[in-house]
């Protein structure tokens, strides 16, 4: 860590081998981040803007995975299912997500609406297809012991089938959550009022270097924490697992 | 739960994936259709398949969609080989030195939580909005897959032919090339398949936001002009692309794990 | 032909739980210019530890290992090692494994094809020469694991436990082929084994370790009865029928036995 700051104080300030035109040194990041978090940076404090952005990203992934992981387990349980919803999913998947921004503006506009579609998007096919497979690969032997012992249909699925694809659910969670970030900021880039990566844009076009590393670690920052939070929670809910 | 036990018939199978086929078409007919602002907000299937012909041969944005296709295919490639160039080496390296893992591992994990796209204005601010800006967006998306596969893949090399190497007079670049690397080929294609998407998907993004040719750019000039069929032609071409990369990836993965899996 | 010296050679690892595990301890030993050697003793005696200090895989906590004077610090091909499971290159083919120490070395084409024919001979692995390690049988793999040590000329040969994963009838062939072997290229050799039989059977000198920690408990010299009585020209069968054999062979059985069950 420490190594790092010297490393980077030196190879901007120390010595100028680095162009501060083109990337920051430490004090300039630092008067960066003092001015975002008082007065304020693109319209907003930085944590009004962190804020802005997480909650995007949480409401997409909330209603990603309140439709994708459903599904996914519907179409790991009946074949039919499976048969019938492929298709249309065959389809739609090798689009990235990313490039149904211009068509969510189109219909939705520049506001809250577009992103979180775009984000759902993005986030949905992960969830879908972990939870998918993770069903599928139901251990069909305990899925007969759980009904040898009396267990009817609902039981199994929420006592036997869940617990064993919860690992896999929580993959496909993890994949998911990371599509949110990277979708956001290339939604906000394209075109937002408020976020992170509205601070990424206003500061490339004004070339304040330093205020695009403090919001480039922020991006991190929260893709981290949020990506802990799942990890966390998977830990609590699947205490089986090393 | 019916479902779970008794397989539905092949025939049966193919039967409700054709209906299912036809039931996501007829849905985007009607609603195309039905809605009250015409084919401006939602086109037609049909509608989208003819502009897709016209975008054949008639230029838009600058050129014609197999000139946007090309401009973003040579991004694609040049981003994708460079990740791959630089990332499996030194995965490979760092499978093999320790004190190379440990540089670049707590800067790598520093680095891994930032989204590729939100390189944009870095890349754009270092090598311009060009090839060079949309290159390194790539790069930064497809980067990490290539080398934390290429890292596992050496790390899982038995470490015996490592010794055996080492005992016959191998010097580290011997056993990088003749050692790691062959160990390692299956894990390294797997990253590679992924990296593919990773660099397509970022390829899309950095061209939404700078970029004076290439299929993300068609998007954003006709999202602007209000053209959502463009859009979406633009958005077939773009899935059609990115689908066949990835068949040819997963067959050569396919074909070497194979081979592997035979000599293993 | 160079020697090999332990003078005063001990190994501790370190658990990681932070305690000591004291694996040799004081361990003087040298195996003279075209000596053979075999090592015995219960498992978990450090056998296998002695011989990667000599390899310059491990390096010793206390005194030092010198081969031909010099002290060992790493790795080199004046000392070939045969590891117990082969440890041949998978993605190799015969002729490829035994051809690369000679790469390693910088020979050219033409003695690399001299050699490798010349091994692939002497090892009756003509016809295999171009398969892969997979495609041969276990007696097979250890003949090319012989050979590829054997081609790179050294001074030194470490075996541990080569015969080990070999079922009866192929341990006893190789047994012989390697009597053979070192008939026509004599070398210095320290041979790890479990098999009683097979030390004095191959040895000129068979040392006995002691368990817990690892260190000299005796040291056997078959030598002058090997030489009086022309084991190396007669067929293994008829070798272990004699007397003398039988004898040497309890006497090493009786010593090892003190070591697994001590007070006995
Ligand atoms: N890298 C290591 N770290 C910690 N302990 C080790 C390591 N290598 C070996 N040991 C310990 O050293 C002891 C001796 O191991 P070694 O492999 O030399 O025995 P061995 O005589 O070859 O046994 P075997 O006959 O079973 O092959 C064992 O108790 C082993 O657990
Ligand atoms: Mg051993």
């Amino acid at each position: 860590m420490l190594v790092v700051l010297g490393l980077w104080w030196t190879l901007t300030s120390g010595c100028g081998l680095i162009d501060p035109n083109r990337f920051p040194d430490p004090a300039e990041t630092w008067a960066a981040l003092q001015q975002i978090l008082t007065p304020g940076y693109a319209g907003g404090t930085l944590v009004q803007q962190a804020w802005a952005s997480t909650r995007l990203v949480l409401l997409g992934f909330a209603v990603a995975v309140t439709t994708g992981v459903p599904l996914g387990a519907l179409m790991g349980l009946s074949r039919r299912a499976e048969s019938l919803l492929n298709p249309a999913f065959l389809l739609l998947r090798p689009i990235p997500p990313l490039a149904w921004i211009p068509l969510a503006v189109v219909w939705l506009g520049l506001g809250d609406g577009a992103k979180i579609l775009v984000i759902w998007i993005a986030a949905f096919v992960p969830c879908v297809i972990n939870t998918w497979t993770g069903v599928r690969g139901a251990d069909l032997t305990l899925v007969a012991a759980a009904r040898v012992h009396g267990a009817d249909p609902v039981r199994v699925l929420l006592e036997v089938i869940l617990p064993g694809a919860l690992p896999m659910i929580f993959t496909g969670l993890r994949l998911s959550l990371q599509a949110c970030w990277t979708t956001l900021v290339a939604a906000e880039l394209v075109g937002t009022l408020y976020g992170l990566g509205r601070v990424l844009d206003s500061a490339y076009r004004d070339v304040n270097p330093a205020m695009i590393l403090v919001a480039m670690v922020t991006v991190g920052l929260l893709g981290a924490a949020t990506t802990r939070l799942i990890a966390a929670l998977e830990r609590g809910l699947t205490p089986w697992q090393v | 739960m019916a479902g779970l036990k008794r397989r539905p018939g092949r025939y049966e199978s193919w039967g409700l994936s054709l209906l299912g086929l036809g039931l996501f078409l007829g849905v985007w007919q009607v609603l195309a259709v039905g809605m009250t602002a015409g084919p401006q907000v939602l086109p037609a299937p049909l509608a989208v398949i003819e502009t897709t012909r016209h975008l054949l041969v008639a230029p838009f944005a600058g050129h014609t969609l197999l000139g946007h296709l090309a401009a973003s295919l040579q991004r694609f490639g040049l981003g994708f080989g460079l990740a791959a160039l630089v990332g499996v080496p030194l995965g490979l390296a760092m499978g093999r030195f320790g004190w190379l893992d440990d540089l670049v591992t707590p800067l790598f994990e520093a680095l891994r939580f930032v989204a590729p796209l939100a390189w944009v204005p870095f890349a754009v601010l270092w090598f311009g909005t060009g090839i060079g800006g949309p290159v390194m967006v790539i790069f930064a998306g497809a980067f990490p897959p290539c080398l934390v596969n290429a890292y596992r893949g050496a790390r899982q090399v038995e470490a015996r032919l490592v010794e055996a190497a080492q005992t016959l007079g191998a010097g580290p670049l011997r056993i990088i090339v003749e050692v790691l690397l062959p160990g390692a080929l299956p894990a390294i294609v797997a990253g590679l398949r992924v990296a593919a998407g990773l660099a397509w998907q970022s390829l899309i993004g950095a061209e939404l936001i700078v970029a004076g040719a290439g299929l993300g750019f068609v998007m954003v000039q006709a999202q602007s002009s209000l053209s959502p069929q463009i859009v979406m032609a633009a958005m077939a071409a773009v899935g059609l692309v990115g689908m066949l990369i990835d068949i040819a990836l997963r067959r050569a993965e396919w074909a070497i794990r194979r081979q592997w899996d035979q000599l293993a | 032909m160079k020697d090999i010296r332990f003078d005063g050679v001990g190994k501790t690892f370190t658990t990681r739980g932070g305690a000591a595990c004291v694996v040799l301890h004081d361990i003087d030993l040298t195996v003279q210019a075209r000596e053979f050697v075999a090592v015995v003793g219960p498992s978990g005696s450090g056998k296998t530890t002695l011989l990667r200090m000599a390899a310059g895989l491990d390096q010793p906590s206390a005194g030092e290992v010198r081969v031909g004077g010099r002290r060992v610090t790493g790795p080199g091909p004046d000392r070939a090692v045969v590891f117990q499971h082969f440890a041949l290159f998978p993605w190799k083919t015969v002729r490829q494994n035994i051809a690369f120490g000679l790469r390693c070395q910088g020979a050219s084409r033409a003695r690399q094809t001299v050699a490798v024919d010349r091994y692939l001979a002497l090892m009756g692995l003509d016809d295999a020469a171009d398969r892969y390690p997979s495609q041969l049988s276990g007696g097979m793999q250890q003949r090319v694991a012989l050979a590829r040590s054997y081609a790179i000329e050294p001074d030194v040969l470490l075996m541990d436990e080569p015969f080990g994963a070999l079922d009866a009838q192929t341990r006893t062939v190789m047994q012989e082929e390697l009597i053979r072997l070192s008939r026509q290229e004599p070398r210095t050799v320290l041979f790890i084994t479990h098999a009683v039989e097979e030390a004095v059977y191959l040895a000129d000198r068979v040392v006995v370790l002691a368990h817990d920690p690892g260190r000299l408990r005796e040291i056997v010299d078959i030598g002058p009865t090997r030489a009086a009585e022309a084991w190396n020209t007669r067929p293994i069968h008829e070798v272990m029928e004699l007397p003398s054999f039988t004898h040497l062979r309890t006497r090493l059985w009786r010593l090892l036995r003190d070591q697994i069950r001590p007070g006995n």
